[in-house]
């Protein structure tokens, strides 16, 4: 007692400094990148490599320090975000990250007037680490604040559409000179082509494993001797390469072409979407096939001895109870095939399938990474708007309504 | 109304339950009991056909139910478990509402019944009819879970263990409305326990079984007074047989006239339970209880040294219900 009163800087030290470490982290991530590392690059067309610019040259003094200022109050926040007196502190930090997403097109504005030559009209803005960085973890740190402040999902949802719809009027609008958006425009027929292409096997994919896998999880529940065999088989689908898949798949539709002049003219050959879809499918079908399997078979015994003993038949307990029951985690299921295949997908560019892939590809080939993000960046969006809305729907559907 | 004669369940070679015979009265109410797995609930399963039986007949209004509709058959008997299987995924309203669904009544009959249903079993419809099953407490869980099984108005009732999972003083206060139910709407039913207490308060009929066979039946004081071996005396309790028959009578059935003597301090309602009486003289120490009745004017008298000296035969008032 004595003791501690005699150190009375320690004890005031200790009451506000409580951290949540993760964020504290994060935030001095965003710090180190955001002055350390280029946050832009400029090339006067697109085979000369750019020259890079640190933060006080692409955004000035002004664009600096107000990125600074936010930043530390970001630091500052973090350490005392888990002490008692401060219960706001989250809320600020979510509101300061909110202010940093939508400043950072604006950012890439100004970085454009400042260093982009207008009378140079191939002249290019790249995106750097730092702003690539900073963007990331900053995206982090809305994670976590979401789980902190225990978000629900259709919250932090509205809260990013608005930040969504600001970058997207901000890159049609404003940013042509970004290399990311020349490269766009200067395919923006092949990205819509690619866009479809990518949903159409992705749909596909999904769609037929859903249905095989419904069909095979059913039938695997009528005769539970197959249980063993079938599970076996799945898992070892999963375990090729996709690669390997798609090749080992080559020849049998060859094959298939060459001898069946239906074939041929559906369009099946040993390349494009046909093997494709084949090898997609085959990935979908375990987890499809488990989550189904797993989500009826889980229904609880009383509810289903309750439901005949009531006087259901067969047919109402199945689409009245059991359905019904497992359709939750029957979709949890389809988020993750569907999340799954739209990643996967890229990959089946290798073999002429098209879709996104197609510029990731292309991109690598001729070390233009500009390119490469423009595939990669709609993969990574469309995979998360996937995620989020599959998810809210499985949300929606648990007994009791949406939690 | 039911009746089993020589009914046998096989699951693969073992035998579950074994030659068991019994008849359920119209009005009546039969609990099965015995120990765990000694085939209680296969008995009742096999009644509503949710299990087929292997040999022998079980008859409602004296017709074999294999002449019935599985479906149709379960429809018209009310069937209440012990973990209630509730649907978790339906508002309490729907899952009362099931049945009378099923049997296509018009939706503004099930409503009104629906309604009627929670009144009668002490749910407040604005408070539960929209409430879901994980928002109930165990207690009410059960309470919706008797109110779907009465939704159709069935005969019968089939009600496996169903206060098992509750804590004393819930199942209690069940065990009492239950008591209070039946003696409104005389159903035929049949009850499976391992709580013996529970057994003999309830029901009218006692079916003791034990590994698949029957070992005695009858009323609960025939079986309290003569239990037929060593099992079914230990099963009533062994040496608290007496403590439980005095569970069964009324004070009323022991009271003596008002004796000229000074009145005894301690007082007991005529309706009381002799052995609540006896936990009384005990308590106060004494031997002499002055009864009352509900106005609280002194009846009569209970005294334990007349108590003791009863012809053992006197004892046999079954309780009505
Ligand atoms: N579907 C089944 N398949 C195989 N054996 C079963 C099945 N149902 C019950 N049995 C067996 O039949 C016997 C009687 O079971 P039952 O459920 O009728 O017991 P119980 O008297 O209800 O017991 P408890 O008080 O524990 O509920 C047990 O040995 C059990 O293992
Ligand atoms: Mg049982």
């Amino acid at each position: 007692m004595s003791l501690k009163d005699a150190m009375p800087v320690e004890k005031g030290r200790l009451s506000w400094f409580s951290p949540n470490w993760v964020l504290l982290l994060l935030s001095t991530i965003a710090l180190g990148a955001f002055f350390g590392l280029e946050t832009a690059s400029v090339a006067p067309n697109r085979i000369v490599s750019g020259t890079g610019y640190l933060v006080f040259s692409a955004l000035g003094w002004q664009g600096a320090l107000l990125g600074m200022v936010l930043i530390l109050a970001l630091i500052g926040f973090s350490c005392i975000a888990e002490c008692q007196e401060y219960r706001d502190a989250y809320k600020a930090m979510l509101v300061i990250v909110m202010a940093l997403l939508a400043l950072m097109p604006f950012a890439l504005m100004v970085a454009t007037s400042r260093l982009v030559d207008s009378d140079l009209p191939q002249a290019r803005l790249g995106i750097g680490a730092g702003f690539w960085v900073t963007l990331f973890v900053l995206l982090l740190a809305l994670v976590e604040l979401r789980t902190r402040l225990a978000l629900a999902r259709i919250w932090s949802w509205s809260l990013l559409l608005p930040i969504g719809l600001l970058w997207w009027l901000c890159l049609s609008l404003w940013l042509e000179p970004l290399a990311l958006m020349r490269e766009y425009h200067s395919r923006s027929e092949q990205f819509s082509e690619a866009f479809r292409q990518h949903l159409e096997l992705v749909g596909t994919a999904v769609g037929v494993s859903l249905m095989l896998g419904m069909g095979l999880a059913l039938l695997m529940r009528r005769y539970p001797r197959s249980q063993k065999a079938a599970f076996a088989i799945l898992n070892f689908l999963q375990t090729i390469p996709s690669l390997a898949l798609f090749g080992l798949l080559l020849a049998p539709l060859a094959w298939l072409a060459a001898n069946l002049p239906l074939a041929a003219s559906l369009g099946i050959s040993g390349i494009g979407w046909a093997p494709a879809l084949v090898a997609l499918v085959a990935y979908s079908l375990l987890p499809m096939v488990r989550n189904t399997f797993i989500a009826l078979e889980e229904v609880s015994p009383a509810v289903i001895d309750a439901a005949y003993g009531m006087g259901m038949d067969t047919r109402q307990v199945f689409l009245q109870v059991r359905l019904p029951l497992a359709l939750p985690v029957m979709l949890e299921g389809v988020r993750i095939t569907t999340v799954q295949a739209i990643g996967l997908t890229t990959v089946a560019a290798l073999i002429g399938a098209g879709g996104f892939g197609t510029f990731v590809f292309q991109g690598l080939g001729q070390a233009a990474m500009d390119m490469v993000l423009l595939g990669a960046l709609p993969i990574l969006l469309m995979a998360s708007v996937a995620d989020a809305l599959l998810g809210a729907v499985s949300d929606f559907l648990r007994p009791g309504g949406a939690k | 109304m039911i009746e089993l004669s020589h009914v046998t369940k096989r699951f693969g070679d073992e035998m579950a339950v074994d030659d068991v015979s019994f008849k359920v009265a119209k009005g009546e109410f039969c609990a099965l009991v015995g120990t765990s797995g000694c085939g209680k609930s296969t008995t009742l399963r096999m009644i509503n056909r949710l299990l087929e039986h292997s040999e022998g007949e079980i008859l409602l209004d004296g017709q074999p139910i294999r002449d019935f509709d599985a479906v149709q058959l379960r429809r018209r008997i009310g069937y209440v478990i012990q973990s209630t299987g509730l649907f978790p995924h339906w508002t309490v309203a729907r899952n009362i509402g099931l049945v009378p669904r099923l049997l296509k009544w018009p939706s503004t009959k099930v409503h009104s019944r629906v309604e009627q249903l929670m009144h009668l079993l002490g749910l407040p419809v604005g408070e539960f009819a929209h409430k879901f099953p994980h928002q109930l407490s165990g207690g009410q869980a059960q309470r919706v879970g008797v109110a779907r099984a009465l939704a159709a108005d069935p005969d019968i009732l089939l009600m496996d263990e169903p206060f098992g999972a509750l804590d004393p003083i819930t199942r209690e206060k069940l065990q009492e409305e239950l008591r209070a139910l039946q003696s409104r709407l005389h159903k035929t039913i049949v009850f499976v326990t391992h709580d013996i207490d529970e057994a003999l308060q309830l029901a009218n009929h006692l079916v003791v079984m034990r590994a698949g066979r029957v070992v005695q039946q009858g009323t609960p004081l025939e079986l309290l007074h003569h239990p037929a071996d060593k099992f079914v005396e230990s099963m009533l309790g062994g040496v608290e047989r007496g403590l439980k028959q005095a569970g069964l009578t009324r004070v009323a059935d022991h009271m003596l006239p008002l004796s000229p003597t000074l009145p005894a301090q301690s007082r007991v309602p005529s309706s009381m339970s002799l052995r609540q009486a006896l936990s009384v003289m005990l308590r106060d120490h004494t031997e002499r209880l002055t009864v009352v009745d509900p106005h609280d004017m002194p009846v009569g008298e209970l005294s334990m040294r007349k108590l003791i000296r009863e012809p053992k035969a006197d004892q046999g008032h079954d309780r009505e219900h």
